[in-house]
């Protein structure tokens, strides 16, 4: 290890009149810049090149059957504007994301004041609500495939037969409960992980100014909605932000749970891709989608950060 | 400040409460593992009428299940090292060296964590095919390489309030760069390497999207396709598959248990970035 980087003479070479005089000469910077090297690989080989790959194949013909790749134009984009499996994926993806983004702020935030609150076994509620956060996606909805298939042993419509006496509902195999379904199961899965978030970001308001409301006679609700909604903006950024792009890539969950049926209700954007170019081996189709998914998550990434920054220079 | 003791009563049942319903599908599962299947069907939530182990032993002597372990085990512990040390490096090249094609370049990178994996997912799958890295492990960690971006991202922020000047002093004391990186640098961001790990490793743990697309043969799949795949080999008897599921789970909750903090450490971590 010591004989990889020699070069500390004490006269440095070149470069002293650099106010970091102890950067050396050009060797020093071709060091520095090998620490960078590995990344870059990466970064051409796994993003870059795949990218550009992408969108030159999503121009062509190009399949598993016929690797002669003819230029089709935008031929491929249009396909995909008439194939129903594909815009039923676009649409429950997008329903996703939205819905599940904005269920899960609405019910995040008051969950998060709450536990923020002093109450006997509040570790235990708090490490029940994160739960769902830790197994994989995958598993979870493999779980609740079970718990509401509607053979006698699912367990919701048992339950709900037993209790209420309400018959056997469909739960996945009608269209927009089983859109519905999948969608609250995606709820359940990360409502607890977004409290903690607001949690870590409540635990950072001052006491003080909640003394001061209460001296001044501010109810509950009118300190929630004029100091911790406020005060909780930085943090609804993120966590929107991280629940939109996620949401958008969302595939293990409707995947497991309801296999994108009934028909192509639950159809998501990357179980499409997966299907037209691993399975049917349809890549300039398949790359098409996929050039359209990168823009709309460029467009929800750069307006994110474009929001951050905005509230950040208000705030400061 | 404190609310009255009946206020914190009524919060803490209406709260347990609460938690105990969003934690049914977990009870769910594991009760039924000690069910026979006649059993489960006759009720569901209820305690086992007769404990039975037979689940757990007939899960347990299956020797995939140890293989699946071994195979995600083998591709996290690779991946997220990999990917963290990756990561690490171009930080520190970050801090190092000013000149305006690093600045440039830092930017580039930055741009890849906008990038979802699922943009690069068919090229990369030809390319993969092509050098017969499909079905393999390696090719499998190949492609969690491309975490190393996040990596990069999140170390480089931690980075930033590490004074020049230790830098600069290691130098002058005649320590060489990557001396400075080894023996300096890492202890220092010690915090935010088991941030970012904890996070990559339940990112590769967890992950069912490229094992499904890559790995087709029993002998290599991951613990993720092991559950995935057993629903349509146990497909009428569950309590069998909530056993596999089970197994499956423990090693994360485990792991959850003893990186709890660093997950809330990370989530404000990565809330800094912006």
């Amino acid at each position: 290890m010591l004989t990889l980087v020699s070069r500390n003479s004490p006269a440095a070479p070149s470069g002293n009149r650099r106010r970091r005089s102890i950067e050396g000469g050009w060797k020093q910077i071709t060091i520095n810049r090998a620490f960078l090297l590995p990344a870059v690989v990466v970064f051409v080989f796994l993003f870059i090149i795949p990218l550009a790959q992408g969108f030159y194949w999503s121009l062509t013909d190009f399949t598993g059957y016929n690797p002669e790749a003819n230029f089709i134009g935008m031929a491929n984009y249009a396909e995909i504007l008439r194939d129903p499996s594909m815009l039923s994926a676009l649409a429950f993806t997008v329903l996703f994301a939205v819905g599940t983004t904005v269920i899960v702020t609405c019910l995040a935030i008051p969950l998060a004041v709450q536990l923020n609150k002093v109450f006997l076994g509040r570790n235990f509620v708090r490490s029940l609500w994160f739960f769902p956060a830790v197994p994989s996606m995958a598993i979870l909805g493999l779980v609740w495939s079970y718990i509401l298939s509607p053979l006698p042993s699912g367990v919701l419509n048992t339950t709900l037969n037993n209790w209420f006496g309400i018959d056997a509902v469909s739960w996945l195999s009608d269209n927009s409960l089983a859109r519905m379904s999948v969608i609250l199961v995606g709820v359940w899965a990360q409502v607890g992980w977004h409290a903690v978030l607001y949690v870590a970001y409540l635990q950072a308001i001052p006491t003080e100014y909640y003394e001061v409301a209460k001296i001044d006679g501010a109810s509950a609700r009118q300190q929630f909605f004029s100091i911790t909604l406020p005060l909780l903006t930085p943090a609804m950024v993120i966590s929107s932000f991280l629940l939109l792009t996620g949401g958008l890539k969302v595939f293990e969950l409707p995947y497991t749970l309801t296999n994108g049926g009934p028909g192509f209700a639950t159809n998501t954007i990357t179980q499409a891709l997966i299907t037209s170019g691993v399975s049917q081996g349809r890549y300039g189709l398949a790359s098409a989608l996929a050039v359209m998914f990168t823009i709309v998550v460029a467009i929800v990434g750069f307006s994110q950060l474009k929001v951050t920054t905005m509230i950040s220079r208000r705030f400061s | 400040m404190k609310a009255p003791l009946w206020r914190r009563g009524t919060l803490s049942v209406g709260m347990l409460a609460l938690a105990l319903i969003i934690g049914v599908p977990l009870y769910y599962i594991v009760i039924n593992t000690f069910k026979t299947q006649a059993d489960m069907v006759a009720s569901p939530l209820g305690f086992p009428t007769e404990w039975s182990f037979e689940n757990w032993t007939q899960v347990l002597t299956n020797p995939t299940i140890y293989q699946a372990f071994g195979n995600t085990l083998y591709v996290t512990v690779l991946g997220v090292l990999l990917q963290v040390f990756i990561g690490a490096m171009a930080a520190y090249a970050m801090l190092i060296a000013h000149g305006r094609l690093t600045k440039i370049l830092a930017a580039v990178l930055l741009l890849g964590f906008m990038i979802p994996g699922q943009s690069t997912l068919i090229p990369l799958y030809r390319t993969l095919v092509g050098l017969s890295l499909v079905n393999n492990l390696n090719g499998l960690v190949l492609m969690y390489l491309g975490g190393s971006i996040f990596c990069f991202f999140l170390i480089q922020g931690y980075m930033r309030t590490i004074p020049y000047e230790i830098i600069e002093a290691a130098r002058v004391d005649g320590a060489g760069t990557f001396q400075v990186f080894w023996g300096i640098i890492l202890p220092l961001i010690k915090p935010i390497l088991i941030t970012v790990s904890v996070f990559q490793t339940m990112w590769v743990w967890n992950d069912f999207l490229l094992p499904t697309v890559f790995i087709s043969s029993p002998q290599k799949q991951t613990i993720v396709l092991q559950v995935y795949r057993a629903v349509s080999e146990f497909s009428t008897d569950w309590p069998a598959f909530m056993t596999v599921t089970v197994v499956a789970l423990v090693p994360m909750v485990i792991f959850f248990i003893f990186t709890q903090r660093h997950i809330v450490n990370g989530l404000l971590a990565g809330s800094v970035k912006g």
